[in-house]
């Protein structure tokens, strides 16, 4: 079974062989090695992993399509697929920053400002919406050039964690 | 003074829990008071009686004066413990809790009065002959004369609020093109922060270490300081890792500031736990900042070295004992604080409230975590984003690092978002390590701190992220009786529901 890694940040996604030998244990093949893996997933998304002797602690926690994955310290933010899954993610473009492009509340908050209305032409970078949390404001910026197709946030009101504000197209 | 019975802690979050810990011990009844966003919140279950007071913002809850005192009564509190920030430092609530006949764990009004204004607070120590900032004892009534006096003293110069702290309304100014857009921000943000625009001016320090002397007084005039905390690390004004004793100063500076320091808390009659702030310039010489008149976030590294509870002692001080020392104990060992905060520095320490799921907090031999949070907790968005104030201890500062680091290795948060890799990264900085890092220090390694990715973690977590999709799509299989069907080739889609999208 193949699975296609893809780590937050970077623009190739990384194919991972996946065979089970049962009992919690695996062979994978990454960038060219193979590892026998015995991986015993426990309550809570925790997983003991133990890879040639080394043993490690991992933490998974899930958001969205991507997986926070921490390890000894580190945190990897990795969007996992089988190959079907894949093409039908870069058909609604959560690989890429092509195409429509939907802007959602990173936090829960309230929405203070409006930088723009539906049909303004927008820069790569520029603010959209600022959003208020815990005394802080944070701006919200247009991931790609292009049109604002698409306005939800209204000032003044509260917004929950990935609520759509915005759609850039 | 009678022995106090039962005390209303007027705070939320971690400082409402530390202080009620030490009530419990010493067999004191304790009443937490919530806004309607902290009705789940641990304080509420920590106490032995729960009052709400109000609306999430604070101003409608923790900071409405007649509301605390009105629970005060309610309830049959006999004193109250502010904890700090909110009405910690108002003098007013001091004076309200006097006409009401509750005690007040803290300082008189009075002590609040002369060092809450920073100017008044300068033109204080100058009278009382501690070493302050070189800078304006009063507000300027106009940018002319400002600008005059900015000259005057030299650039680099800072505009300060009189009357906040808090980084807001401060400007570090570098030349006299800067000035005008500078004041005009300094004003604009004082008053918005702090209903009063008046900006004074002091030198700007080179490499300033922000270093601070613990004082304690009883109300009979004893006053002893219990040595210093170095808290230079610091982002925006604000601390993010303390430690004591501070790895530059020498039993002479510690002496000779905590001297100066007693010398302040004398001068405005100062009784209980208090901490005069200062700024030590790179010849070691030091000047007054300010005087916080509460308990400090990170008091927790003077307990670990003094072996003294500093909130036990708030209480006697209240009762009207007299201290149980008289001269600062020398350090035992060495510990640090970092602060985890709800916070993602990879996106610029954007907030991030949120549902916690899991919390696994570190153990071992002396290590501390102050928290008020608990698996399951919403952090609300309305107040602080600290949820943990993570201390240790160790004979010594290289220890006391590697336990630090230990310690941070062991805490797992999840469902938001936090700073401790962050943290971990500071503490492994060569200037951290070395010990001479003063309030540039974060700032000037801001890309540093982001922390380097290790690539052999990196495979081990791709490796791991496609084990956890096989254990996903097993169970996703199981859970959905099509799966076997004519489901499978569709990804799982039940025959019914696929008939609906193909109708579609």
């Amino acid at each position: 079974m193949r699975y296609f890694t893809k780590q937050q940040g970077q623009k190739e996604a990384v194919p991972v062989d996946l065979e089970s030998l049962g009992n919690d244990r695996y062979r994978l093949t990454v960038n060219g090695k193979t590892f026998q893996v015995d991986a015993l997933a426990l309550e809570h998304g925790t997983m003991s992993m133990l890879v040639d002797g080394q043993s490690y602690s991992v933490e998974f926690e899930e958001n969205g399509d991507e997986v926070g994955v921490l390890v000894r310290g580190q945190v990897t933010r990795v969007d996992v697929a089988d190959e079907r899954r894949l093409r039908l993610r870069a058909a609604t473009a959560g690989f890429s920053v092509e195409g429509k492009q939907l802007i959602t509340a990173p936090m829960p908050g309230k929405v203070v400002k409006v930088l723009v209305k539906v049909g303004d032409e927008v820069k790569e970078g520029q603010g959209l919406v600022v959003v208020e949390a815990m005394k802080m404001e944070n701006e919200l910026k247009s991931p790609k050039a292009g049109k604002v197709t698409e306005l939800f946030a209204k000032e003044g009101t509260a917004v929950e964690n990935n609520a759509k504000l915005v759609v850039v197209e | 003074m009678p022995k106090i019975r039962k005390v209303l802690v007027a705070n939320r979050g971690e400082i409402a829990i530390r202080v009620m810990r030490t009530c419990k011990e010493l067999g004191i009844s304790t009443v937490a008071v919530y806004s309607e966003a902290d009705r789940s919140a641990l304080h509420v279950r920590t106490a032995d009686q729960a009052y709400f007071v109000g609306p999430p913002p604070s101003r409608e809850s923790y900071l409405v004066q007649e509301r605390i005192l009105e629970v005060a009564k309610k309830s049959g509190a006999d004193a109250i413990h502010p904890g700090y920030g909110f009405l910690s430092e108002n003098a007013s609530f001091v004076r309200a809790c006097e006409k009401a006949g509750i005690t007040f764990i803290g300082p008189p009004a009075s002590a609040m009065d002369a060092m809450g204004e920073k100017t008044r607070a300068r033109a204080n120590m100058i009278k009382a002959g501690v070493p302050v900032v070189p800078g304006s004892t009063e507000p300027f009534a106009t940018e002319g004369e400002a600008r005059d006096y900015a000259q005057k003293i030299g650039f680099p110069i800072m505009l300060k609020a009189a009357g906040g702290g808090g980084g807001k309304g401060m400007r570090r100014v570098e030349s006299l093109q800067e000035f005008e857009s500078a004041w005009r921000s300094a004003k604009s943000e004082a008053l918005n922060a702090f209903g009063n625009d008046a900006v004074y001016i002091e030198k700007y320090l080179e490499k300033p270490h922000h270093v601070e002397i613990q004082v304690f007084a009883d109300q009979y005039g004893n006053t002893i300081h219990l040595n210093e905390r170095e808290c230079s690390a610091q982002r925006r004004h604000q601390k993010v890792v303390e430690e004591t004793p501070s790895p530059i100063l020498t039993p002479e500076l510690r002496a000779k500031m905590g001297e100066v320091a007693v010398k302040a808390a004398k001068a405005v009659n100062y009784v209980g736990a208090g901490t005069v702030e200062f700024l030590v310039d790179v010849h070691r010489n030091f000047y007054f900042l300010e005087m916080n008149t509460r308990l400090q976030v990170e008091h927790p590294v003077t307990e670990w070295v003094t072996g003294l509870d500093l909130v036990a002692l708030q209480i006697r001080a209240a009762e009207g004992e007299k201290l149980p020392l008289l001269e600062a104990p020398t350090p035992n060992g060495h510990s640090i604080e970092v602060r985890v905060y709800a916070e993602d520095p990879s996106r610029n320490f954007m907030p991030s409230p949120g549902k916690i799921t899991y919390l696994r907090v570190p153990g071992g031999p002396n290590v501390r975590d102050d928290s008020g949070v608990f698996p399951g907790f919403t952090v609300p968005n309305f107040y602080d984003p600290m949820i943990s104030k993570l201390s240790v201890w160790a004979p010594t500062r290289a220890e006391a690092i590697a336990r630090a680091q230990r310690a941070l290795s062991e805490y797992v948060v999840k469902g938001i978002t936090t700073n401790i890799r962050y943290l971990k990264a500071l503490l492994a900085h060569p200037e951290f390590v070395g010990g001479d890092y003063d309030t540039s220090f974060l700032t000037r390694n801001h890309d540093a701190l982001m922390g380097v990715e290790d690539p052999r973690l990196s495979e081990v977590a791709l490796l791991a992220s496609a084990v956890y999709a096989y254990n996903r799509d097993q169970k996703r299989a199981k859970t959905l009786p099509s799966a076997q069907g004519s489901g499978a080739g569709t990804g799982g889609v039940s025959p019914w529901r696929q008939a609906l999208r193909n109708r579609r």
